[in-house]
């Protein structure tokens, strides 16, 4: 039996990775268009402030293939990327695979952690508030989630920055690691807690507030349903049902809302790289916007959108194991 | 049974919220050890690669300066010093230039440095990749070797900024062992110099740091500090927090806010410099192809109507002067009284009215096209909306991306007006001239505007190649009087620099441009 149902949670990933093979093209293709059809030449941000010499300014075209029809260098990415090659960074000068996945690595970090603690408290304090409803606990959690969602990061990011760096002095106030001193081994990882903590902070309220809301209104709903009046009426005492049928319940909305925070990671993370100088995918996307260095931008959204359709995915084998109306055969 | 199901759920609550908070512990980054080592500075992006050979870019030689080396280095007051030449003769007549390298100069890598180093680097990689030196390459005759320890550089005729453009931002000494038959652009060593400079380089993480370290083999006095840190930081606002919290020692003007530059000033931690080095106009491009600009009277009525005064006390915090010619005042012999635009053209709105009727033309609008990544040009070009709208003309403002920019002003020449910052590199001929003479269109950072005219054209090729300052004093008052009148472009005021560091460091700006010559910083004992 369980067999079976492995095997059929199996065949539905496997089509499901087969239908996003149209889906990726198209992402290619429409990203490659848009991106080169944008005004902007990439041989203005190689040369500097003066004016260069035309020859230098043909062989770098020639060099990036700039000189070629946009039919020609979409057909050649596209080859190229079935090659498993992202090519080359105009700005940075090294692969666009290495570039990216070394900072889609630390963006994660970041972003893997910032979620993880986001949503635990906000697990909590959504069932704390969906427990103790209509009490000065809840009207606290609801005001917090409100004023959290509210706050835009690069603001709640000074604020910290200023409070624990500038004023206290507790926290570095950017970077991922200390300049000066070079840790290794623990102390270097205990350097980049350190560096992590503001923009973690600064990252998670908006997700504290989003997952506090949902939490807590679809827990309230789960309360006020039939089977739990029902369990109610047998007995069981409230926090077994808490537990063990209301949390179960509201799952669903819950991991949805985990897949969500993780689709927008790259987007959500742009702003806290930059205040906070973390050398991410998210602030490396918005540089190389600036710089139009079409190569990396190219393999930063295809990356991206591979993470995008891979959460989705197992978001979806999630909800069948913790909903079991949600089958797969 | 309420009770004993709250108390876990509220220590959960309890220790989720603070838990970052203790887990931060430590003290900042900034407690100075007793013995510093080291200087971090700030970039506010990554520079394009580590070759100086290949481009003009600011970062580029702002991490490079100090690990390659020159022929010559200027001083505080903008005179040559020697660097890898430790002498040098001028011919009569200043066409021969004879250059007595310095003995026993080794390259990182251990290789030593000949004059054969200075004639591939000038020949095959200045010539061809350097903005700033491909102008000055054109006016080489021959560049000789008659020894390793001599460079003798023979010029068409004589060219005034000769000597001074032989530095490392305009002439940066390349290894030839490393570069000979090589494509520079894709060169590992473009990525990882390899130089004769103070300085050597270690690393480069992309997105974080650059780290140089004390080049021990250095043919001049050794460095103070053992390593420079470049830290990369791309938000303003966070830039001058670090400089606060002593994560960084040194921020560039060029880097530097001026919205954070109150805050620096109040700080006991912190100097602020100011001044003007390597002078720089901020100015208008005029489009001289349009209806009504092409008009010269307009053109006056627009100098007119603009508050050029306001713009730099509200847009530049102060930091501007005004009172200046069509290329500045900075450099003497460029200025004169006579046509001080700040008291030719002062703000008059009624003036510049009877100027717009007296050109004939009634009510207008104009496109200004400017860079959006520059607070400071948004908010000038505000006060300018504001100031021309009082004489009748609309102003519609089209904030573009820098590379969108360039391609609207120099390549489509699609603009009315345009707000621009050009360096003078030094001397007017290497960077003023190209914003009034005759160009053809297409090329990025010369004049947009249109406007030509063979008298100054001629005055200018003239005072690039006088070298006795009186004489060429003469022909620069002819072609600003000239300037003065024609407006072809705005200017709006001369930049005044400001940086800003910790207050410890000491033997920083020794040099005309800030960025070399770090080695002689140090920290106060």
């Amino acid at each position: 039996m369980a067999s079976h149902a492995s095997g059929s949670l199996g065949r539905y990933a496997f089509s499901r990775i087969v239908q996003a093979v149209p889906l990726l093209f198209g992402v290619i293709i429409v990203n490659f268009l848009l991106i080169n059809v944008a005004p902007g030449d990439p041989v203005t941000a190689l040369i500097g402030d003066f004016p260069a010499p035309e020859e230098y300014i043909q062989t770098i075209r020639q060099q990036y293939g700039l000189d070629q029809g946009i039919g020609t260098r979409l057909i050649r990415y596209v080859a190229q990327v079935l090659r498993g090659d992202l090519g080359f960074s105009f700005h940075y000068r090294v692969p666009v695979l290495e570039l990216v996945t070394e900072r889609l690595g630390r963006t994660l970090l970041l972003m893997v952690i910032t979620i993880v603690y986001a949503t635990a408290i906000g697990l909590v304090l959504g069932i704390a508030a969906a427990r103790w409803k209509d009490s000065l606990l809840d009207k606290l959690a609801v005001g917090f989630a409100t004023v959290g969602y509210s706050i835009p990061v690069f603001w709640s990011g000074q604020i910290l920055i200023l409070l624990f760096a500038v004023r206290l002095g507790w926290l570095p106030s950017s970077g991922m690691q200390s300049t000066r001193i070079t840790y290794e081994g623990l102390a270097r990882i205990g350097d980049m807690a350190r560096h992590m903590i503001l923009p973690i902070l600064a990252l998670s309220l908006r997700y504290i507030a989003l997952t506090t809301r949902l939490t807590r209104s679809s827990l309230i709903e789960t309360l006020n349903s039939d089977f739990v009046i029902a369990a109610r009426a047998r007995g069981i005492k409230p926090t077994r049902i808490l537990w063990n049928h209301g949390l179960r319940a509201a799952a669903t909305p819950i991991i949805t809302i985990i897949g969500y925070h993780f689709t927008f990671i790259v987007a959500g993370s742009a702003l806290v790289e930059t205040v906070f100088a973390w050398p991410g995918v998210g602030r490396l996307m918005f540089e190389s916007i600036g710089a139009r260095d079409y190569p990396t931008l190219l393999g930063i959204l295809l990356i991206v959108s591979l993470a995008v359709i891979l959460v989705n995915l197992i978001t979806d084998i999630l909800y069948a194991l913790f909903d079991p109306r949600i089958t797969y055969d | 049974m309420y009770i004993s199901a709250k108390k876990p759920l509220l220590l959960l609550i309890i220790t989720a919220l603070i838990a970052p908070t203790v887990f931060g512990g430590g003290g900042r980054e900034a407690a100075p050890a007793p013995a510093r080592n080291d200087m971090v500075i700030v970039l506010g992006a990554d520079p394009e690669h580590l070759n100086p050979g290949i481009t003009t870019g600011y970062p580029v030689a702002a991490a490079t300066a100090n690990v390659y080396s020159a022929l010559v280095w200027r001083d505080a007051e903008g005179t040559p010093q020697p660097d890898l030449a430790r002498s040098w003769e001028v011919s009569e007549g200043d066409t021969v230039f004879t250059f007595h390298l310095r003995d026993n100069v080794q390259w990182h890598d251990g290789q030593p440095f000949t004059s054969a180093d200075v004639k591939f680097t000038m020949e095959e990689i200045l010539a061809n990749y350097h903005g700033r030196f491909e102008g000055i390459f054109n006016r080489i005759a021959s560049i000789d070797t008659p020894n390793d320890n001599t460079v003798v550089i023979r010029l068409e005729e004589p060219y005034a900024p000769f000597l001074i453009s032989l530095t490392v931002f305009d002439a940066p000494i390349l290894p030839q062992h490393i570069f000979a038959g090589q494509d520079p652009l894709n060169h590992a060593a473009t990525t990882a110099p390899v130089g004769t400079g103070p300085y050597r380089f270690v690393r480069w993480d992309r997105g974080s740091q650059i780290v140089l370290e004390r080049n021990e083999t250095y043919f001049g006095d050794l460095a103070h500090l053992e390593r420079i840190i470049f830290r990369i930081i791309p938000d303003e606002g966070s830039r001058t927090v670090a400089l606060q919290t002593g994560e960084v020692d040194y921020i560039w003007g060029f880097y530097l806010p001026s919205a954070g530059l109150q805050e620096l000033r109040a700080d006991p931690n912190v100097e602020v410099w100011q001044g003007v080095r390597i002078p720089a106009l901020h100015f208008m491009f005029i489009n001289t192809g349009n209806e009504p600009l092409n008009n010269p009277l307009v053109r006056q009525a627009l100098m007119h109507a603009l508050d050029r005064d306001l713009i730099v006390e509200l847009a530049q915090e102060g930091l501007g002067n005004t009172a200046i010619g069509p290329m500045g005042a900075a450099f003497p012999y460029l200025f004169d009284s006579s046509f001080d635009l700040s008291r030719r053209y002062p703000h008059d709105p009624a003036r510049a009215r009877a100027l717009l009727q007296e050109a004939g033309v009634g009510e207008f609008s104009l496109d200004i096209v400017y860079d959006s990544g520059r607070p400071a040009f948004a908010d000038a070009v505000d006060i300018m909306r504001d100031n021309l709208s009082n004489v009748g003309i609309t102003l519609n403002l089209q904030p573009q991306e820098r590379s969108v920019m360039i391609e609207s002003v120099y390549q489509q020449r699609n603009f009315d007006l345009s707000m621009q910052s050009f360096t003078s590199g030094g001397d007017p001929s290497i960077g003023y001239h190209r914003i009034y003479i005759t160009q053809p269109f297409g090329r990025p950072f010369v004049s947009a505007t249109g406007y030509s005219n063979s008298r100054v054209d001629d005055l200018l090729a003239q005072a690039a190649i006088t070298v006795d300052l009186d004489a060429r004093r003469a022909l620069y008052l002819e072609a600003n009087a000239i300037l003065a009148a024609d407006v072809p472009l705005i200017p709006l005021f001369e930049e005044m620099s400001v940086e800003a560091n910790n207050q410890a460091l000491r033997g920083l700006r020794e040099s005309l441009d800030v960025r070399d010559r770090l080695h002689r910083a140090h920290w106060e004992r």
